[in-house]
């Protein structure tokens, strides 16, 4: 009798492990196939619309608890360019003009999800904020060493490394308030900044 | 044999689980922020929290271009009042039920640009509650509980932004509001 208990419960035990596995590996299954791509920007239409897909809410709960819904906020995530996951060690550049929405802005984020530790307390960079070219256009530089110009420091996590379970360092968002039609009806065609690796360490 | 039978038994229950998990898995985090939140702000009071650093773990992905106040609310003992005045630049009012679920909303953004410089005055009620009973704005919630989100533009000038902000109010119905 005892014996079946035990048995029982272990069974149960490994059916629940399982079962969180597999939802890790379908969140990120499911959300690729939910997900619409725009180069390597990558944003999910239903972010906390009630009408989103069960695996889609947990996602949103575990990345992106109280986002708005599309028609207030579009959010877009980078977390590889042409796809090599986002590195510490590397620098990019973010090269854009301004976009249809009331106001934008890029945020860099630790593969925790949360603002990046750095001495110069940039987090991100936005419409008023940027430092433009003559012809409105600008560049901005992603690197953890200091760069001249528009610098988006990046750096380890506040986390502690053992959590880690992605294969990118850090990622970027970039969220358009209020945006225009082309986001809201073509987001995969949509105007967005171009993001290139300029060299690795 | 029979350890095959166990062996299809555990992942016939674990996919069936991985589905089980999805459904309760946002609500489970909904609580932990609730409970987080109530701990430092109580409930059915709005907390006006600083702009975002690396130090900010209320929530994931915080935005630092972004002001916040959140309303934890309970409706379990009436209804509560919230009064925001709407600031000139991007703002917005969101309500989420414990799922997540952002059931409704109101910005100064599109056609409701004109409500800019009125101050929204929002009854919210329970899903029990009949609105045909309140008068002005009234919004039901699905769940007795939930979070209210004041965003504001933070970038630029954040000085008549913070200001809404502060100004802003959350409480229980029949509580005396602030003047703005």
């Amino acid at each position: 009798m005892l014996k079946s208990i035990l048995k029982l419960c272990a069974a149960t035990l490994a059916a629940i492990l399982l079962a969180a596995m597999l939802l890790a590996r379908n969140i990120n299954v499911g959300v690729e196939e939910m997900s619409v791509h725009n180069g390597d920007w990558i944003t999910t239409v239903s972010a906390g619309a009630a009408d989103a897909d069960p695996l889609l809410k947990t996602t949103v709960a575990f990345s992106a608890l109280l986002a708005s819904t599309r028609e207030n906020s579009m959010y877009y995530r980078l977390a590889a360019v042409d796809g090599e996951p986002l590195r510490l060690e590397c620098r990019y550049r973010i090269e854009g003009r301004d976009y249809d929405a009331n106001w934008w802005s890029i945020t860099a984020y630790g593969w925790d999800n949360y603002l990046i530790p750095n001495a110069e307390k940039r987090y991100s960079f936005n419409n008023e904020n940027v430092i433009r070219r003559g012809d409105g256009s600008w560049v901005i530089t992603v690197a953890a060493r200091e760069q001249p110009g528009n610098w988006l420091p990046v750096g380890p996590s506040g986390a502690p490394p053992w959590r880690k379970l992605g294969d990118y360092d850090f990622d970027l968002l970039m969220r358009l308030y209020t945006p225009g039609d082309a986001y809201l009806d073509a987001p995969q065609s949509a105007p967005l900044p171009t993001v290139t690796l300029e060299a690795c360490e | 044999m029979k350890l095959l039978k166990w062996l299809l038994a555990i992942l016939v229950v674990a996919w069936a689980g991985q589905y089980l998990l999805a459904m309760v898995a946002p609500n489970l985090i909904m609580e932990g922020v609730y409970f987080g939140g109530a701990k430092q702000g109580g409930y059915n009071q709005l907390v006006v929290r600083p702009v975002p650093d690396e130090t900010a773990r209320s929530v994931v992905r915080p935005s630092p271009d972004l002001l916040y106040a959140s309303c934890l609310y309970n409706l379990e003992d009436g209804p509560i009042v919230i009064e925001a005045p709407i600031p000139e630049r991007y703002w917005s009012m969101q309500f989420y039920q414990m799922n997540t679920d952002n059931f409704a909303g109101i910005t100064n953004q599109r056609a409701d640009s004109k409500r800019v410089g009125s101050v929204a005055k929002v009854t919210l009620i329970s899903a029990d509650d009949d609105p045909a009973n309140y008068q002005g704005e009234v919004i039901q919630s699905p769940t007795d509980r939930g979070i209210m989100l004041l965003r504001a533009s933070a970038i630029g000038d954040r000085t008549q932004q913070q200001a809404a902000l502060d100004a802003s109010y959350c409480g229980p119905q029949g509580t005396p509001a602030p003047a703005h």
